[in-house]
């Protein structure tokens, strides 16, 4: 799979001279194309449309001591999936960093020490936009993602995912907006004092979304705050369309009829949010793009290894345990699972298109919080979306709204319902 | 279970009490994957009434591998004063809790967390610290396994 645009580029030219002749050639209204004009033209495609990624954890990264966004990271080796240079590499435009609180107790002390980390994580990505003026710009409106494109510069806007660090005090959540949120994320994978997760193993304890998440979505209409239902569990989402009054998003959500996990939305969920004129922005995490069949040839060497074993693993000295961590490494690279690629995130597309529209897809990456698959492993690789979806016959009209268009379309009526809340 | 790997590391210091308090929050998946190999495993059985007698000397063994706050460059000698499981399924958390007597001021805080980095190469760290009232939150991963605070 690609690794940039410009090595991309001698790749074609690489391909053009040993293999142009077996091409398989691809029919298009005008002429025959072949794979290297599919490609050549996806990529002038995904330089004209305004191309926006909903969801990255990266303020995580820039509390890491020392990490610098503006030098490029191996993601193999430093597990960075997104800095400036390698989304300059893959064309990615703009992008929405959500600063993630992990859940944690739900007390006086928990809800201070989320705060706290919330804050840091939005100041690093304040301040990070700063000393990278020249090539990124903080964006707080809609617009501001074309003015920065135009300048030639990256949009940097700002999320965050879980509304734990909201804790019981509504004005937290101008306090949020003051530093540039413009999307929550109600809750993570386990239930808060807002909503119920979509994974949270004891199971709902709201029934949806709380009074106080009530107040909370109110707040958000109020504020122009993007309510962002991915993760809640399917009757947040249901409560989301009822309570509030701007269109809401699901920043990193799948279609369950593709793949069936309650992180993903059904298809009676993707048709009401066609009807909510919100929008689905499709997420590159492995498990919710496709169903990794049991991988049998593994865990059975797995099990002779434990069944050769002359003691407990409890008994095993240092060297003994290395070894065998080394073994199952070695297991685990000899039988992979197979990986999700970028033929699913299309199938996926494909499908809540069919159902809910052109109008209501996206795309929410969620590099840096466990999003990456063969073909889009960090944001360097993005444009290999935009040639899957040429490839399948998506139009550029269709390609800009999926890149970016149908956000931008929720994000100024969002804006609008918050105007005339306030007026 | 959210595809990212993560930890959770709370230090707290209160000069008045002389306390050093640190609370460890892992995901039990892993702990059983680093001790044992297995992330379902049941033979430790921690913070159940047949947990097995050597599972604090596993875990702390584990730990003290990948783990360690100095003070005032002096290594705090880690002893479990509690356990505790919270979450269900997938999600479950198993907390450790430290209480460590700290009669001087700190001046220094030094610490390492690379838990977990020997099987993930993409593990997080998260450590909150509260020293007297100096709240700062970081990140440690394999890459950065190492912080250290003047005061």
């Amino acid at each position: 799979m690609l690794k940039s645009i410009s090595s991309y580029l001698v790749l074609v030219v690489f391909f053009v001279l040993i293999n142009g002749c077996k091409q398989k050639p691809v029919e298009t209204d005008s002429k025959t194309e072949t794979e290297e004009e599919l490609v050549q033209r996806a990529l002038e495609i995904h330089k004209r449309v305004l191309t926006l990624d909903t969801h990255a954890d990266t303020p995580l990264r820039m509390i890491e001591p020392g990490f610098d966004m503006a030098e490029r990271h191996d993601p193999k080796e430093t597990g960075s999936k997104v800095d400036y240079p390698r989304m300059k590499e893959g064309d990615l435009d703009a992008i929405f960093f959500a600063a993630f609180v992990a859940q944690d107790i739900r007390d006086d002390d928990g809800n201070t020490r989320a705060k706290a980390l919330c804050h840091q994580m939005l100041d690093s990505v304040i301040t990070s936009t700063e000393r990278n003026a020249d090539i990124v710009g903080l964006a707080v409106n809609p617009d501001d993602a074309y003015e920065l494109e135009k300048e030639g510069k990256r949009a940097i806007f700002i999320g965050i995912e879980n509304g734990y660090p909201i804790g019981n005090d509504l004005s937290n959540i101008e306090e949020y907006y003051n530093k540039g949120v413009r999307y929550i994320t109600l809750v993570h994978s386990s239930n808060n004092d807002i909503a119920d997760s979509a994974t949270d193993e004891k199971g709902a304890e709201h029934g949806g979304i709380s009074e106080f998440g009530a107040k909370v979505v109110g707040e958000m209409n109020r504020l122009g705050i993007m309510v962002d239902v991915s993760h809640g569990n399917d009757s947040v989402f249901y409560d989301a369309v009822k309570l509030s009054k701007a269109p809401i998003i699901a920043s990193h959500s799948n279609a369950r009829a593709v793949t069936e996990h309650q992180r993903n939305m059904t298809d009676e969920m993707l048709k009401l949010m066609s009807e909510n004129g919100g929008v689905v922005q499709l997420t590159m995490l492995a498990d919710y793009l496709r169903t990794a069949p049991p991988n049998a040839a593994r865990d059975s060497a797995m099990a002779a290894i434990r069944a050769g074993m002359t003691k407990p693993i409890s008994e095993l000295t240092d060297e003994e345990r290395s070894a065998l961590r080394k073994s199952f490494t070695e297991l685990n690279e000899k039988y992979p699972n197979p990986p999700a690629t970028v033929q699913h995130v299309a199938d996926h597309i494909d499908h809540i298109t069919k159902v809910a529209g052109i109008d209501h897809v996206g795309i929410g990456c969620d590099f840096d919080g466990g999003g990456g698959i063969e073909g889009v492993f960090d944001a360097s690789e993005v444009m290999n979306i935009t040639i899957e979806l040429v490839r399948r016959g998506y139009t550029e009209e269709e390609i800009a709204k999926i890149w970016g268009g149908n956000l931008i379309r929720v994000f100024k009526e969002v804006q609008l319902v918050a105007e005339q809340l306030q007026s | 279970m959210h595809p990212l790997r993560l930890s959770l590391c709370e230090i707290d210091y209160t000069e008045q009490k002389e306390l050093l308090t640190i609370n460890l929050k892992l995901f039990l998946t892993d702990v059983n994957e680093a001790i044992l190999f297995d992330p379902n495993s049941t033979e430790l059985a921690f913070c159940r009434p047949n947990e097995a007698a050597n599972a604090n000397r596993l875990l702390m063994e584990y730990v003290n591998r990948f783990f360690f706050v100095k003070a005032n460059n002096e290594r705090v000698n880690l002893k479990i004063k509690s356990k505790r499981l919270s979450g269900k399924g997938e999600n479950t958390a198993l907390w450790i809790y430290f209480e460590c007597k700290q009669s001087d001021p700190i001046r220094s805080l030094e610490i390492k967390n690379a838990i977990f980095t020997d099987l993930f190469f993409d593990q997080n760290n998260i450590v909150y610290l509260d020293i007297d009232g100096i709240n700062k939150s970081l990140m440690l991963n394999k890459r950065t396994q190492i912080y250290e605070l003047i005061f």
